[in-house]
């Protein structure tokens, strides 16, 4: 399944100039925050709390930050290619360029968890990845997280 | 004119044996042999007894001796022992270090009663003069042999070594007390203990802060910084001792306090410290092995290898289990840390207080203190990297640490200079990224000092120097571990997300709508995992929780670190995976094999 349901093509950052971790966040979160109407206090807490239980860099220069957002409406989801590739603590102490966004609204449940695996196995494919990588353009950006595992290799 | 040579002559003498002892440990360490029975080993051919003739009965001197060198060590001992880590044992470790110190010495006593014909008082005192296990042996065996053990198990073993000392002393102080001028009421004797702990506490405590303190402001010479410390550390204990509170507890509280505190010159103390402690060890052994008669120790010798075997196959192991019982220890963890209850000189040194003091049959207790360190130093130091292979609690080095270089810039605390050699494996080689906070200064290249600028990138080779926080060096290790790229895990096998291990249930269950009862909310995932599993996790362990798989994904040191969540599989199976996850699985089974 292709993540557009997730992501609105708005919804895309295709070179974020940030010089570490934080600050990446940081520009998501407000990002977020003028996307969704939420707080971004709130939006900015509840991410970085998730990643002092650990990174969500999950390897191949990719993270995943997320959380659980109560007032939100549906589950949200933002991308963002990194203009320079900065230290996200990852386990495999790959710099981070690839950033994708996941708030999920406090009911979501079992749809948080799988739109969460949908997210984490895309990005894990070498081919989007590669893909993700080579463009610097909202649109392009935007077709390659339409495609699907599948359809990409 | 004779005194001045007598003067020139022990100057002779006592450096040459310095010197004897330094180069014993080449030959113990190409032979696996304990270093500390070589240096014993010095001391007592150099004596009388041997072929060296040195006559030397002065036990006032070695009493002094052993006490700086003890005080030293501990000191040592706490200056190396992080807060976290005291904190995180400070249980189980003072249960052995009190508890468990008693039990050994009453059930190794029997023995003492049966062979030597003692009264049972007096055997209590030979159980008390080799009940406590040996800071200084313990901590160098554990380095020395390069053994990487679960952190749990080395800093209970760190921290029980160095706080029974106290404890150990005590007894032996009281029961020698007893035994010189007739009895003491219980609640007498449990005043002193109480006066001693609490009075060592304090002082220790307010001594290393105070020392920080000076520290910080002064502005001593460089070079100083280090003996100052040292001379404070002798300060506390020579303070504590006089108004009758533990010395010893409170050098090893301060060495804690100084240890875990921003100080200046911190690489300079740590150097000097190291050195200090050897030459306190050589000396301490040299000269207690220069006090005892070889014939004399033969004398009692069967007496004294019965006392040590049930030494060590009976008492330490039944206390070390029911002292561990109410903690999270495996039966083979409580099996090695019975086997790593090393006595060294602590022991010997206990041994002579009755000499000291002239007490009744003082001769004897030095010579089965005498024989009983000497056998567990040369049974268990000897047979410690087997045992931790056996039980399966050693680790097998996996990365080759980061060799890293700490500079001092004087004039300021927050920042300090900090070297690596840039290694074909690393990380930083491979993506040339650091944290934010750690600031490229120097580029050392083929005997050149270049500027980053003039440097451009790295190369194999070079040596890196960064201006960073003290406290945050360490994790730059992780930049510059020799890793070869094969050996990370393939992350996709064991996780789509990572948590460290010290993350609780509640704080999971918050984020990821997970079911866990209430009272389950503070188990952090390494305890959870133990739990499922009746076991220590080995990487790839799976538990379940919810509609989540929890994965054991990095072990170090025996220890869970991350934890992988994988969350619920997608609807068709990836096969791309299945194989291989096959294929890691066969190359895990090969390497064990």
């Amino acid at each position: 399944m292709p993540l557009t349901d997730l992501v609105t093509p708005n919804a895309i950052m295709p070179a974020l100039k940030v010089n570490n971790k934080k600050q990446a966040i940081a520009e998501l979160a407000a990002k977020a925050a003028v996307l969704t109407g939420q707080s971004e206090r709130d939006i900015l807490e509840i991410l970085l709390q998730r990643e002092k239980l650990g990174s969500t860099g999950v390897g191949n220069g990719v993270a995943i930050p997320h959380g659980k957002l109560p007032k939100l409406g549906k589950l949200f989801g933002l991308f963002a290619h990194l203009d320079r590739a900065v230290d996200f603590e990852a386990l495999d102490n790959q710099p981070v360029d690839l950033v994708f966004l996941l708030l999920a609204p406090e009911g979501a449940g079992a749809d948080h968890l799988k739109a969460l695996a949908r997210v984490a196995r895309l990005l894990r494919d070498p081919v989007v990845v590669n893909k993700l990588r080579e463009s610097r353009d909202a649109d392009a950006l935007y077709a390659v997280l339409a495609l699907t595992p599948a359809s990409a290799a | 004119m004779a005194s001045l040579d007598t003067v020139s002559i022990t100057i002779l003498l006592g450096a040459l044996l310095v010197m004897a002892g330094i180069m014993s440990s080449l030959v113990a360490l190409r032979f696996g042999a304990p270093l500390l029975l070589a240096f014993l080993g010095v001391g007592l051919l150099a004596g009388e007894g041997g072929p060296g003739g040195i006559k030397f009965d002065d036990v006032q001197a070695a009493y002094l001796v052993g006490s700086v060198a003890l005080g030293l060590i501990l000191f040592d001992g706490g200056l190396r022992t992080r807060l976290s880590t005291f904190r995180s044992v400070l249980a189980p470790a003072g249960t052995l270090a009190t508890v468990g110190v008693l039990v050994t010495a009453a059930l190794t006593a029997p023995m003492a009663w049966l062979t030597l014909g003692l009264r049972p008082l007096e055997a209590l005192l030979v159980g008390a003069v080799i009940a406590s296990t040996d800071a200084a042996a313990v901590f160098f065996l554990l380095h020395a042999q390069g053994l990487r053990l679960r952190q749990r198990v080395n800093a209970t073993l760190e921290v029980e070594s160095a706080t029974n000392d106290p404890f150990a002393i005590f007894l032996t102080i009281v029961l020698v007390e007893i035994l010189m001028v007739g009895d003491k009421t219980w609640s007498a004797i449990i005043l002193l203990l109480l006066r001693e702990a609490i009075l060592g506490a304090i002082i220790g405590q307010l001594g290393g802060r105070a020392m920080v303190l000076v520290l910080n402001r002064l502005d001593l010479p460089q070079g100083l910084h280090a003996p100052f410390i040292a001379a404070g550390a002798l300060v506390i204990f020579g303070l504590a001792q006089s108004l009758h509170g533990s010395g010893f507890l409170a050098v090893y509280l301060a060495g804690l306090v100084v240890g875990n505190r921003a100080t200046r010159a911190r690489s300079t103390l740590i150097a000097f410290l190291d050195a200090a402690t050897w030459l306190a060890q050589i000396a301490m052994f040299v000269l207690l092995g220069l006090l005892a008669w070889p014939s004399l120790l033969l004398q009692h010798a069967l007496p004294a290898l019965a006392i040590a075997a049930v030494l060590m196959f009976v008492a330490r192991p039944a206390a070390v289990f029911l002292c561990l019982a109410p903690f999270h220890f495996s039966v083979r963890e409580k099996a090695f840390i019975s086997w790593v209850g090393l006595r060294g000189a602590v022991g010997i040194f206990l041994a002579s207080i009755p000499l000291l003091v002239k007490l009744d049959k003082a001769q004897l207790y030095f010579d089965i203190g005498f024989v009983v360190v000497a056998v567990s130093l040369l049974v268990q130091g000897w047979t410690i990297p087997y045992a931790a292979r056996r039980l399966r609690i050693a680790v097998a080095r996996d990365v080759v640490s980061a060799h890293r270089v700490e500079l001092d810039l004087p004039g300021q605390l927050s920042q300090e200079l900090v070297g690596y050699r840039v290694a074909v494996g690393s990380p930083y080689l491979r993506h040339g990224i650091t944290p934010t906070w750690a600031k490229l200064t120097l580029v050392v290249r083929e005997e050149r000092v270049l500027t980053p600028e003039e440097a451009s990138s790295a190369r194999e080779g070079d040596h890196l120097y960064f201006l960073a926080p003290p406290e945050r060096a360490q994790t730059l290790d992780r930049f510059f571990v020799d890793m070869p790229s094969s050996m990370l895990p393939d992350p996709r096998l064991l996780g789509d997300f990572f948590v460290s291990s010290e993350a609780t249930l509640g704080a999971l269950a918050e984020i990821y709508n997970l079911p866990v009862e209430s009272e389950q909310t503070s188990t952090t995932l390494s305890d959870y995992f133990l739990e499922q599993l009746g076991r220590v996790p080995r990487q790839g362990d799976k538990v379940r929780l919810g509609d989540v798989v929890l994965q054991a994904h990095t072990i170090s040191e025996s220890r869970l670190v991350t934890v992988g969540i994988q969350l619920e599989e997608s609807e068709t199976p990836e096969p791309e995976n299945l194989i291989a996850w096959a294929k890691a699985k066969i190359a895990r089974w090969r390497g064990q094999g």
